[in-house]
């Protein structure tokens, strides 16, 4: 038996984030959750590892593990339902604000406990909502076991992996011995989608497990919020609005004005010479 | 812990000379080391590494440490963070900083992780509060907004910075700085990851981030048929057409195309931006641009804000009379 | 009562709009304006369940709910009310039928095929002589030793084009006339499709006419009990009306969806039209007209899956899903001006997808007819 855990995360389905462009804040909780686009990568390599291996008899368990509020149990059902095994809700007000320090702390507290005997861990190379890239690496870290990033293709060998990857315009072939942690590239792993079948089967057990603060052992005083050696002191909208020029009308009046003003910085852009307007002087 | 002063610059030299994130850094550093008082270091691993040593000197670091050793040969992950781990808990900088190049955001977490201290990915500028505590300051919420970051007690204070955020000091050859080589520590534990093969192999297409005009397309463009009329207008002015996330899921144009957060970031000297309306995660890779033209049934766009030339008109048909004006007037 | 989706519904409903999004809408206008029947989406569609959406899992469907059933064909909608027909008149008037009424070896033979979406299903029951009116069907099947030999023409027959398995409404002369569904394979001799129908909307749906001319089909291919047929008929048509409703609804989501966004981007007297309170009133009516008709969709698929009788309950949600489709596909127009009456924008698709829903499957007349029998039925 195989066994595959990976890491997800739901994130706020961007196409649909309620944004305030006046006041510059994000109405979260009016947002959609999905499931992180780079955390689908993560299963869907977890699942073609599966089916490569059933194809040759062998067993494979995938679990997935996701951190964040209840809400988020919707996309361990996703997950159940495009093939995973079993799924883990680690849910706890004490963990929520925690950054990537303390949330692949949590996840280690988890894996320590309930699943000491995996042989690979699957994340994304990065979550769409806040893109640092810093927790499977970290993850890794608090296990000490090696990872690589960013992998293109997986092989399994006896007791290791060979991966492809390209980095820093770099296209390597590596060997890593198990249990390790691989981040799936943004490119890699284009995933499958769900099956309604898939959905129907995922809710007939209904066997998702929340796992809470309590339950991993953390201090009665643990607060992610608090006990994250970063903090935010402040958060605006970027600046984007600068003085300019606002061109209206017709198109054949706007297209004009355009290169009459500003034909030269075009022109030298470029790299041709453009014949100017007849009537530049008048400016 | 008290510490030094220091702010460390991990020299990520593979790519040299293509990628100048460490000697952005390095100009960067300089800056706030001249708030914070102490000195701008650079580490270098590797084996006959001599050329970046001088290199940084020359970029404005005072002091160098550098294990310099045939078994550094690989650049590996394992090793590095295992070093740099140690050496900043000998000689205890106040920060620590790695460009966030691949490289940096796969070992730049570990070794955070190795001294129990905070990260901030990817920060787009560095500044010093009235304590004298670092200021990371990175997109946040999706690249939504921008958050200043600090680490309040750990130490050091830890941040990948963004290729491309910070202008690189002249190149100075009569730089001095003092270079302290260390010996390759005899516990260096094995290695669990080899490497079998690698080989330079530049990203397929550069041309977009070289690219002096770019034209990026939005969803606004209307349909995949009317999208292909950017390609026109590349073609007459010697751009390149990037596009928008929504455009690249639509499948009007590879992903190879995208530019924003999770793809390229541009930095023409004209960017044309036709029917883009301007998250944050698109505007970010953007900003670089010297002079931006937006084209946008909407004046309220974040992107035609953020625009030099803002045209409140239907971006397919402003394309088609830019290509016709740009035929008009090129000199034969 | 719970009005909240759960998780299950919510998932549906991402994940068939995700495929949706990605798959379909990059290339709806296209295929409406070439009246083209997408093949390459069907064929991601088939392992992905669309076409097994209530097949129990030994068939190799999905056995969704109903409610789960509205959302899919809602959502499919949505982007391409074309295909989201084709899917929901597969599934309802074809598979349905199949498996509330047929043997057990009826549906091994049949269901599994339609399920994996290899074979398209059809319901034809109209004709030249017969649309609102089954009494008036001329299409005959005469029983000759161990078969039926039917004769006659089929008109307006969704998916009809593209068709493998269908249901044929035809009358069987004896002494008295009996009403009768035949299931006909498309490899059947003497079975043939005509032109494709040249419509105002659905115009990615290849509906067509059938044609019979001594199609011969074993005695075996008679669903149900002979004389059954009008009793199949309105079931089919019950459970077809939900698929409708959802249909419609999908539509009128995707212009009420369109129009928001267009009026907070559409300038006139520099400001966003939204900030005019005519079309907030035209915003407001449309999305209550929306959730109303949501909630009947919704309150007539629990009532399909409680078992009881729901025939009244899909006429109500037919009728108002379908009448709010036109109405606000209407606004929608009118909010977009001049834009909306352009091709250049999807909701004057929307504007010639709608009205056909308050027509096919029953126009509103006859579900009005249904619900007030319904009303009069009950004892005073």
């Amino acid at each position: 038996m195989f066994k595959i855990i990976v890491c997800i995360k739901q994130v706020p389905m961007v196409s649909e984030l309620p944004w305030d462009s006046k006041t510059g804040t994000l109405k979260r909780e009016l947002a959609q959750g999905m499931m992180d686009p780079a955390s689908r990568r993560a299963l869907e390599a977890a699942l073609r590892i599966k089916e490569d291996r059933a194809g040759e008899d062998q067993e494979t368990h995938i679990t997935v593990i996701s951190m964040g509020p209840e809400m988020a149990r919707e996309i361990l059902y996703e997950a159940k339902a495009l093939g995973a095994d079993n799924g883990v809700l680690l849910s706890d007000r004490k963990m929520a604000g925690a950054d990537t320090f303390l949330t692949s702390f949590i996840l280690a507290e988890y894996i320590k406990k309930e699943s000491p005997d995996f042989d690979l861990l699957l994340c994304g190379s990065q979550t769409s909502d806040s893109e640092t890239a810093q927790v499977g690496p970290q993850l890794a870290g608090e296990l000490l076991i090696p990872a690589m990033g960013y992998v293109q293709s997986i092989e399994l060998d006896d007791g290791m992996v060979r991966v492809q990857r390209h980095v820093d315009d770099f296209m390597e072939l590596l060997e890593m011995d198990l249990p390790g942690l691989l981040t799936i590239d943004q490119g890699a792993y284009s995933p499958r989608y769900v099956a309604l079948e898939g959905i129907e089967r995922a809710f007939h057990t209904d066997d998702i497990r929340t796992v809470n603060a309590g339950d991993l052992g953390l201090d009665r005083d643990f607060n992610a919020l608090k006990d994250s050696p970063t903090r935010i002191i402040d958060v605006y909208s970027p600046a984007t609005r600068k003085e300019n020029q606002v061109l209206k009308g017709a198109v054949k009046k706007v297209v004009g004005q355009l290169f009459d003003e500003y034909g030269k910085i075009i022109s030298g852009a470029m790299g041709k010479d453009l014949k100017t307007h007849d009537h530049e002087g008048a400016k | 812990m008290t510490g030094t002063k220091d702010i460390w610059v991990l020299g990520d030299y593979r790519n040299y000379f293509h990628s100048r994130v460490t000697l952005q850094i390095l100009a960067r550093a300089a800056g706030l080391s001249a708030k914070t008082g102490g000195r701008v270091c650079a580490l270098v691993f590797g084996d006959h590494v001599d050329e970046y040593v001088n290199e940084y000197i020359a970029h404005g670091a005072e002091t160098v440490y550098v294990i310099d050793d045939p078994a550094l040969k690989d650049y590996s992950v394992e090793n590095y963070s295992f070093l740099m781990t140690r050496l900043v808990k000998e000689f205890k900088p106040e920060t620590l900083l790695v460009g966030a190049t691949r490289f940096g955001q796969e070992i730049a977490p570990r070794v955070a992780k190795y001294l129990k201290t905070g990260l901030t990915a990817d920060c787009i500028d560095l500044d010093i509060d009235a304590k004298g505590r670092l200021v990371q300051i990175a997109p946040s919420f999706g690249g939504n907004l921008i958050a200043k970051i600090i680490t309040p007690e750990k130490r050091p204070q830890m941040a990948t910075i963004r290729p491309g955020t910070f202008q690189e000091l002249k190149h100075d050859n009569d730089a001095e700085g003092e270079v302290i080589r260390l010996p390759l520590p005899s516990d260096l534990p094995a290695k669990k990851i080899r490497c079998i093969r690698s080989e330079y192999k530049p990203s397929r297409n550069r041309k977009l981030e070289e690219a002096d005009i770019v034209i990026i397309g939005g969803r606004g463009m209307g349909s995949k048929r009317k999208f292909k009329k950017l390609f026109e207008l590349a073609e007459l002015v010697n751009g390149e057409v990037g596009a928008t996330r929504p455009v690249v899921y639509a499948d009007w144009i590879s992903h190879d195309a995208l530019v924003g957060q999770a793809g390229k970031h541009v930095k023409p000297r004209v960017l044309f931006s036709f029917g883009v309306s301007g998250a944050i995660q698109h505007t970010a890779a953007v900003t670089d641009a010297d002079f931006i033209v937006a084209i946008n049934k909407n004046p309220n766009a974040t992107m035609m804000k953020m625009a030099d030339v803002a045209i409140m008109a239907d971006a397919n048909q402003v394309c088609s009379g830019i290509i016709r004006a740009v035929k008009e007037k090129i000199r034969d | 009562m719970d009005f909240m989706p759960c998780y299950k519904h919510q998932l549906i409903r991402k994940t068939v709009k995700e495929f949706a999004e990605n798959e379909i809408k990059p290339r709806v206008s296209e295929l409406d304006r070439d009246s083209e029947f997408p093949f390459d989406i069907i064929e991601k569609m088939k392992p992905l369940n669309y076409f097994g959406l209530q097949v129990p899992g030994e068939f190799g469907g999905a056995d969704l709910d109903t409610i789960s059933y509205a959302i899919v064909v809602e959502e499919i909608s949505r982007v391409s009310a074309a295909i989201g027909l084709c899917v929901t008149v597969h599934n309802s008037v074809g598979i349905y039928p199949i498996l509330k009424f047929g043997t057990r070896e009826q549906q091994e033979c049949f269901i599994p095929a339609m399920a994996a979406g290899e074979s398209i299903g059809a319901f034809c029951l109209t004709e030249a002589n017969a649309g609102s009116d089954a009494g008036g069907v001329e299409t005959s099947a005469q029983k000759i030793e161990d078969e039926y030999v039917i004769n006659g023409t089929k008109i307006f027959v969704t998916n009809g084009g593209v068709c493998g398995t269908i249901l044929v409404f035809a009358v069987t002369e004896g002494e008295r006339d009996l009403a009768n569904v035949f299931i006909v394979e498309k490899e059947r001799p003497g079975f043939s499709v005509g032109e494709i129908e040249d419509l105002c909307g659905m115009r990615a749906n290849p509906v067509s006419s059938l044609f019979f001319e001594d199609c011969r089909v074993p005695v075996e291919n008679l669903l149900g009990k002979s004389g059954q047929g009008l009793k199949i008929g309105l079931a089919a048509l019950d459970a077809g009306r939900i698929g409708i409703a959802a249909q419609a609804l999908g539509i009128a989501q995707a212009a009420f969806e369109d129009s928001v966004s267009y009026a907070r981007e559409r300038q006139q007297f520099n400001k966003p039209i939204a900030k005019f309170q005519t079309i907030q009133n035209y915003l407001a009516d449309m999305a209550t007209r929306i959730d109303a008709s949501r909630l009947l969709l919704y309150r007539a698929a629990a009532v399909k899956d409680s078992g009881k009788s729901f025939s009244a309950e899909a006429s109500m949600a037919k009728l108002h899903c379908s009448a709010t489709a036109r109405k606000v596909t209407d606004l929608a127009v009118q909010i977009h001006g001049g834009y909306g009456y352009s091709k250049e924008y999807d909701v004057e698709r929307y504007f010639r997808d709608a009205k056909v829903t308050e027509i096919y499957e029953g126009t509103s007349e006859i579900q009005k007819m249904v619900i007030a029998r319904h009303i009069l039925n009950q004892p005073s």
